[in-house]
C-alpha cells in the first residue's frame, strides 16, 4: 500500500534534513516543512482521512507514533543546538505563585491550643446544645429561680422556660446525667448573655469548661491542674494567683489572674471551683461519695490577651485584613 | 459598692492605706477597687485664692492669685464659685488626679495657669462639678491635702458577690476587715434600752402567708427637719451621696452602716398610725417616691396604713406618706422581708433599689431591731424629737444562731492538705462563728447575718479563704494516669485544616440576625423573646446569611476575591419549644471572585461553581470516607442553580448551588461574579469511625489513551456524555474526562468537545483490537443518543 512508503520515505528524508539543519535559521525552515500547518506530515494525515473507515485504525495509530517520533527527534535536535543554555531563558526572578492562603480562625486556633492542652492529661471533649431549658442551663446548676446570681449573667430567652444557655455548664450536667464517675471532660462551644454590643463585650462569646469528679480530686488538684494549664498556655514564668469568688456551681469558688508585667495588673482569665454538693445530687451522684472540681473560661478573652486585640467585635466581623494575620 | 476607710474606722482600727486594704479584701473574696487615695496623690496641697479676677480675654474665666504658703501662683479657674479669701485644693504643676489625670504648665486664652483649683469630681470624691471644692476657712496653705481629705475621703470599691449579703454595709466590710488585721470589732452605737414617753400602740398586723415575718414599728414626735450635720453629710460624701436632709440622711446612713433597710413615714399622712403588711390588688397604681407611678401585681407585698397602700415592701416607699421639710411626726419602719418575695416584686416592675437589693440576697433578721434603736438614738442626737409609742415588734422569724457541723475529714478531701485545727479554730472565731470541737470535726454556731452559711461546703469555702488560697499546695497526678482523651470533632478540625490549606478562610459570624433578613432564607426561624436590638433577634437558620454579609465587608474594603467558610450551629423552630427546635452543627463555604489573580505566569483562575464543585468532591471523596458522590438538580428556595449531593446510598451529604439574583439584590450584597455555596454535612465526618479503605493491587500493565472529538448541539450537557461513555465499558475503560470545548464565534448553536479516554487492563497488555470494539461502540452510542458527529483528528 502507498501509505506504508509514504511514510518510510518521509521518515528517511525528515532524519536526513534534520541532520542537514544547524543554525537556528535553517531548522525553523525544517520545521516548517514537516511539522508546520501545510508541511509534510500534515498533509499525510489528509491522506489519511480519505482511507476506508476499515483501513483508519490500523494507518492512525502508526500516524500517531511517526507523529510522536518525528517531534521528539526535533526538539532533542533543537535542544541540542541550545547546548544546555535553556535554563538561561528563565528568568528565576520572578514571584513563585501566589498560592491561595487560607487560615484557621483565631478563636478556633486558641479553642484547639487548650483542648490540647487538656487532652494531653486525659480530658476528653464534649459538646452540646446552644439552646437548652432552664433547668440544665440554671437550676441544676443550683441556680434558683428567683436567685439574685441570675442577674450574673443576662439572659435571652426564647420562651419564660428555655433560654440561649449562658455558660457551657449545661453540658456539664448532660453529661453527668449521661454516665457516671468519674469524669474528666471538658466542654466548649458558644454561649450567649444579654449585653449591649461594645469594644469589650459582645452577645456571645465561646467558652471552654471543665469537669472534673471522682472520689479524691481536691481543692489542691484542681491548683496544680489549672497551674498546668497556665503555664502550658502563657508559658513557663507566667505569674498567677488564685482568690475567692462566686459561683452558685461551685464551692469553694475563685477566680484565676495572671500578671500582665506590660499593663502592670492582674488580668483574670477564669473561673474555677469545688463543684457545689448540691449540683452533684441534682443529677443523682452521691455527693458523699463523690466531689471534683469544675473551671471556665473565655476563648475571646485569652485571645485578646495573648494577641494584643482591643476590640471583640474583630472577631465575628471577618475583616480579610485581620483574618489574614494568623 | 463604696466604702469609705473613714467610715469603716468607726467599727475597727486599722493602718492600712486604701491601696493595701483592696488588695487584702480582693484576696479574701471582696474584689475591690481604689476610689480615692489622697495618700497617693503628691503636689496637692491647701491654697489660698489670693486674688480672683476676670481672665482678660474669656467672660466665663477667671484668673486667680493662689498662694500654696510659700509662693503664688497664676491659675485660671473656670468654676463659678472661686472667690478672693476662700482655701481650696490646689493642684501643683506635676499632681496627677485619680483617672489618671496629669496637671502641668498650660496657657489658657492666651495666659499661663500654673496648676489647678480641683472640684471634687475631680479629686474622685463625689460627682459634683458644678463648682470648685471649698475648704475650712481655718485650714494653713501650704499643708498637703492628704492630711486634710485623706481621712476623710479615702475610698475603695467593692463588687460584692450576690452570696455575701452581710458585706452589703461598713460594718460587715468591718468585721472582714477586723479578721485580717486580726483587731476587735467596736460598737459605734450603743444598744441602750429606749423607754418610750407614752404607752400608744402601734397596730402591726402580718399576712398570713408570709412574706415579711418580722415588723417592727415606732413613732416619734417632735421632730425637726434641717441640714444634717456635717460629720453625718460628710460620711455620706465620703460614699458619694448627697445629703438631702436630716431624716433622709439617717436612713440612708444606717443602710450602709449596718446593712439593714428602714423606712421612714409622715406619720400625718397615714390614715391612722397603724400598719398592715398585705398583697396589693392586681392593677393597683402606686405612686412611688422616685416620682414614677407603678402599676402593681398581686405578687406585689405592700405596707398599708390599713386603706392605703403607703409603700412597696422592702423596695421603695410612697410618695403620699413620704417625709417633707414640714414632717415633725414620723413613724419608723424596720422589717424583714422574705428574699424570694422582694425579689420577683423588683423584677417584676424592672425596679431594683439599695432597699431591695439587700433584702432579696437575705438580711439578718436581728439587724432589724438594732437598725430600729439606733435610728431613734440618731434622731433624737440629730433631729431632735422622742419616742412616742411603745416598740411593736411582730416577729414569727428564727431569731436564733443556726447549727452546722464541719466535718475534719471532708475539710481534708477538699483542700487535699491538712490544715491545723487550732487554724480552722482561729478562722471560725474571727467570723464570730462560734464552733465546738465535736468527735469529727466541729459543731459551729451560725450568726444570723451570715444568711449564707447554711451547708457544710459554706464552711470549707470561708475556712480556705481565710486561709488564703495561695497557702493550698497544689498537687498535680496526671503523669501516672492517662486515659484515652476523645474528642467526636477531631475530624471536623482536620477537615478545617484541609479547607484552609485549599485558601479557605474560617470565619466567625453572630448566630442572631434580624428576622426581616432571616425570613428570606425560608427557613422556621426560632426568635428570640428579649432581644438587645432588632438587628439580632433571631437565631441563625443557614451559615450562608453570615458569609454573604462577609462578602459584602471584604468587597467594600477591597477584597471581592472570596474563599470563605463557617462551622457552626444552625437553628429551626416550627414553635418556640424546646422539642420543636432542631439545633444542628453545619458547615458551610462560599466563593466569589477569583482562587488566582491574573499574574506574570497564567491568567486568572475564578472561584467558580466548577472550582467549589472541585472542592466538594475533594472533600467528600477523601479517602476515609471511601464514598462516591453524585450531584443532582434540585429546587431551592434561594440558589439557582442547586445540586444535591448524595452518597452511594442516595443519602444527602451536602448541596452546592449559585446564590440566586433576586437573594444578592434583597439582601444588597455586592458582587461582581455569580456566589457559589457549599454545604457539607459534617456528620458524616463525626460517623465514621475505622479507616476501613482496602489497598487495591497496582496495575503493572500500560494505559492507552484515546481522543476523540465531537460536534453536538450546544444544550447538550457535557456530563451526560461522560456518563454514557463510560456506561459503554465498566472493565477496561478507566476514565473519561472533557478536555476542551470549542465554540466558533460565528456559530454558538453548537460546540466541539473533545474527550480523553484512557483504558487499562489489569489482565494483560491492551492490544488496538481491545480499545477499537469500544471506541467505535462509544462513538456509535454518543452520535445516536446525542445526535453528535465525530470530528476528524
Amino acid at each position: 500500500m502507498s501509505l506504508d512508503k509514504t511514510i518510510k520515505g518521509l521518515e528517511t528524508s525528515f532524519s536526513k534534513d534534520l541532520s542537514s539543519s544547524k543554525t537556528p535559521k535553517e531548522l525553523e525552515e525544517f520545521r516548517i516543512k514537516y511539522l508546520g500547518r501545510n508541511g509534510q506530515l500534515t498533509s499525510l494525515f489528509e491522506e489519511f482521512n480519505k482511507l476506508p473507515a476499515a483501513e483508519k485504525p490500523r494507518y492512525g495509530k502508526e500516524l500517531n507514533i511517526l507523529k510522536n517520533k518525528l517531534t521528539a527527534l526535533y526538539q532533542k535536535a533543537i535542544g541540542a543546538n541550545d547546548n544546555g543554555s535553556s535554563s538561561s531563558d528563565i528568568d528565576f526572578s520572578l514571584p513563585g505563585y501566589n498560592l491561595p492562603d487560607g487560615n484557621i480562625h483565631p478563636l478556633e486556633q486558641i479553642t484547639s491550643e487548650i483542648k490540647s492542652i487538656f487532652q494531653s492529661i486525659g480530658f476528653s471533649v464534649a459538646y452540646g446544645p446552644e439552646i437548652d431549658d432552664d433547668y440544665h442551663n440554671f437550676e441544676a446548676l443550683n441556680v434558683p429561680k428567683h436567685h439574685p446570681a441570675r442577674d450574673m449573667q443576662d439572659t435571652f430567652f426564647i420562651n419564660p422556660n428555655t433560654v440561649l444557655r449562658t455558660h457551657t455548664s449545661n453540658v456539664q450536667i448532660h453529661l453527668m446525667e449521661n454516665q457516671d464517675p468519674p469524669l474528666r471532660h471538658i466542654c466548649c462551644g458558644r454561649v450567649f448573655r444579654n449585653e449591649a454590643v461594645s469594644y469589650k463585650s459582645f452577645c456571645l462569646f465561646n467558652q471552654v469548661e471543665g469537669l472534673v469528679i471522682n472520689e479524691t480530686s481536691s481543692f489542691a488538684e484542681m491548683k496544680g491542674t489549672l497551674e498546668y494549664f497556665v503555664q502550658e498556655m502563657f508559658g513557663k514564668d507566667t505569674k498567677m494567683r488564685f482568690r475567692p469568688s462566686y459561683f452558685p456551681f461551685t464551692e469553694p469558688s475563685a477566680e484565676v489572674d495572671i500578671w500582665n508585667s506590660k499593663l502592670n495588673q492582674w488580668m483574670e482569665i477564669l473561673g474555677c471551683g469545688m463543684v457545689n454538693p448540691n449540683v452533684l445530687s441534682n443529677v443523682g451522684y452521691d455527693n458523699e461519695k463523690y466531689q471534683g472540681f469544675a473551671f471556665g473560661m473565655g476563648i475571646e478573652r485569652i485571645a485578646m490577651i495573648k494577641y494584643g486585640i482591643k476590640d471583640i467585635r474583630l472577631f465575628y466581623q471577618n475583616d480579610k485584613r485581620f483574618l489574614e494575620q494568623f | 459598692m463604696k466604702v469609705s476607710l473613714h467610715w469603716l474606722k468607726r467599727f475597727v482600727d486599722f493602718n492600712l492605706s486604701a491601696t493595701e486594704l483592696a488588695d487584702k479584701l480582693t484576696m479574701r473574696g471582696f474584689e475591690s477597687e481604689v476610689v480615692t487615695d489622697f495618700d497617693s496623690l503628691d503636689n496637692l496641697v491647701v491654697g489660698e485664692v489670693l486674688k480672683a479676677e476676670k481672665h482678660p480675654d474669656a467672660d466665663k474665666l477667671k484668673l486667680c492669685s493662689v498662694s500654696d504658703g510659700d509662693e503664688t501662683f497664676s491659675v485660671v479657674c473656670g468654676a463659678p464659685n472661686v472667690n478672693t479669701g476662700q482655701k481650696i485644693v490646689f493642684a501643683k504643676v506635676g499632681a496627677v488626679l485619680p483617672g489618671d489625670f496629669k496637671i502641668g504648665k498650660a496657657k489658657i486664652r492666651g495666659v499661663e495657669s500654673f496648676g489647678m483649683i480641683c472640684s471634687e469630681r475631680e479629686l474622685g470624691i463625689s460627682e459634683e462639678h458644678d463648682g470648685i471644692m471649698v475648704l475650712d476657712d481655718s485650714l494653713k496653705a501650704g499643708t498637703p491635702i492628704k492630711d486634710i481629705l485623706g481621712p476623710l475621703f479615702n475610698a475603695i470599691d467593692i463588687e460584692v458577690t450576690p452570696d455575701k449579703a452581710f458585706a452589703l454595709s461598713h460594718r460587715g466590710i468591718a468585721r472582714e476587715v477586723a479578721t485580717i488585721v486580726e483587731s476587735k470589732l467596736k460598737t459605734p452605737i450603743s444598744m441602750a434600752k429606749i423607754n418610750p414617753k407614752s404607752k400608744e400602740v402601734i397596730s402591726v398586723e402580718l399576712d398570713k402567708k408570709g412574706g415579711c415575718t418580722r415588723y417592727i414599728a415606732g413613732v416619734m414626735k417632735g421632730v425637726k427637719v434641717g441640714p444634717s450635720p456635717k460629720w453625718l453629710a460628710d460620711y455620706l460624701k465620703s460614699v458619694g451621696q448627697k445629703s438631702i436632709n436630716n431624716l433622709v440622711d439617717i436612713s440612708n446612713f444606717m443602710l450602709l452602716e449596718i446593712g439593714h433597710p428602714t423606712h421612714i413615714f409622715d406619720l400625718q399622712k397615714l390614715d391612722k398610725p397603724a400598719i398592715k403588711v398585705s398583697w396589693a390588688k392586681k392593677n393597683e397604681n402606686f405612686n412611688a417616691l422616685d416620682e414614677e407611678t407603678y402599676k402593681l401585681d398581686a405578687d406585689h407585698m405592700v405596707i398599708t396604713d390599713t386603706k392605703n397602700t403607703i409603700a412597696l415592701a422592702g423596695i421603695i416607699g410612697g410618695m403620699d406618706s413620704s417625709v417633707t421639710d414640714t414632717t415633725t411626726e414620723v413613724l419608723i419602719e424596720s422589717a424583714y422581708f422574705d428574699p424570694v418575695v422582694i425579689r420577683k416584686g423588683s423584677k417584676k416592675l424592672n425596679l431594683l433599689s439599695e432597699a431591695s437589693r439587700r433584702f432579696e440576697r437575705g438580711t439578718d433578721p436581728n439587724a432589724a431591731s438594732e437598725a430600729f434603736n439606733m435610728i431613734v438614738q440618731l434622731m433624737q442626737e440629730v433631729a431632735g424629737g422622742s419616742l412616742e409609742s411603745v416598740i411593736t415588734d411582730e416577729c414569727s422569724i428564727n431569731l436564733q444562731n443556726t447549727t452546722v457541723h464541719l466535718s475534719s475529714e471532708k475539710l481534708l478531701k477538699y483542700a487535699g492538705q491538712d490544715i491545723s485545727s487550732k487554724e480552722v479554730e482561729q478562722i471560725l472565731k474571727g467570723l464570730h462563728i462560734d464552733a465546738k470541737k465535736s468527735k469529727n470535726g466541729w459543731t459551729c454556731s451560725i450568726p444570723t447575718f451570715r444568711t449564707d452559711l447554711s451547708v457544710e461546703t459554706d464552711l470549707i469555702e470561708e475556712v480556705f479563704r481565710c486561709f488564703g488560697y495561695e497557702n493550698i499546695k497544689s498537687s498535680f497526678n496526671y503523669s501516672s494516669v492517662m486515659q484515652y482523651a476523645n474528642d467526636e470533632e477531631a475530624s471536623i478540625f482536620s477537615l478545617k485544616h484541609h479547607l484552609s490549606s485549599l485558601g479557605f478562610h474560617q470565619s466567625y459570624n453572630n448566630s442572631l440576625e434580624d428576622l426581616e433578613e432571616v425570613k428570606l432564607f425560608g427557613k422556621d426561624a426560632v426568635s428570640v423573646l428579649n432581644p438587645s436590638s432588632e438587628r439580632m433577634n433571631t437565631l441563625r437558620t443557614t451559615l450562608h446569611s453570615g458569609l454573604l454579609k462577609n462578602l459584602d465587608f471584604n468587597y467594600k474594603n477591597g477584597s471581592p476575591d472570596t474563599l470563605i467558610y463557617e462551622y457552626g450551629t444552625i437553628f429551626e423552630g416550627k414553635t418556640d419549644k424546646l422539642e420543636d427546635i432542631t439545633q444542628k452543627s453545619s458547615l458551610s463555604c462560599l466563593v466569589h471572585g477569583d482562587v488566582f489573580a491574573k499574574n506574570v505566569h497564567f491568567d486568572s483562575i475564578s472561584a467558580s461553581f466548577a472550582f467549589l464543585k472541585g472542592v466538594a468532591s475533594n472533600i467528600f471523596e477523601d479517602k476515609r470516607l471511601g464514598m462516591k458522590v453524585k450531584f443532582s438538580e434540585e429546587k431551592h428556595h434561594y440558589c439557582d442553580p442547586y445540586f444535591a449531593i448524595t452518597d452511594g446510598k442516595k443519602q444527602i451529604v451536602g448541596g452546592l448551588g449559585v446564590i440566586s439574583k433576586s437573594l444578592l439584590k434583597d439582601l444588597d450584597i455586592s458582587h461582581k461574579h455569580e456566589v457559589v455555596v457549599l454545604d457539607i454535612d459534617t456528620k458524616i465526618f463525626t460517623d465514621y469511625k475505622n479507616y476501613n479503605t482496602k489497598v487495591e493491587d497496582i496495575i503493572a500493565y500500560p494505559v492507552v489513551s484515546r481522543d476523540l472529538n465531537f460536534k453536538m448541539d450546544s444544550s447538550v450537557k457535557v456530563g451526560d456524555v461522560v456518563k454514557t461513555m463510560k456506561s459503554v465499558n465498566q472493565s477496561i475503560l478507566q476514565n473519561v474526562s472533557p478536555v476542551d470545548i470549542y465554540q466558533s464565534k460565528k456559530d454558538k448553536s453548537s460546540k466541539d468537545v473533545l474527550f480523553s479516554l484512557s483504558f487499562q487492563s489489569s489482565k494483560k497488555t491492551l492490544e488496538d483490537k481491545d480499545v477499537n470494539a469500544i471506541i467505535t461502540e462509544i462513538i456509535n452510542i454518543v452520535s445516536k443518543k446525542f445526535n453528535a458527529k465525530l470530528r476528524d483528528n
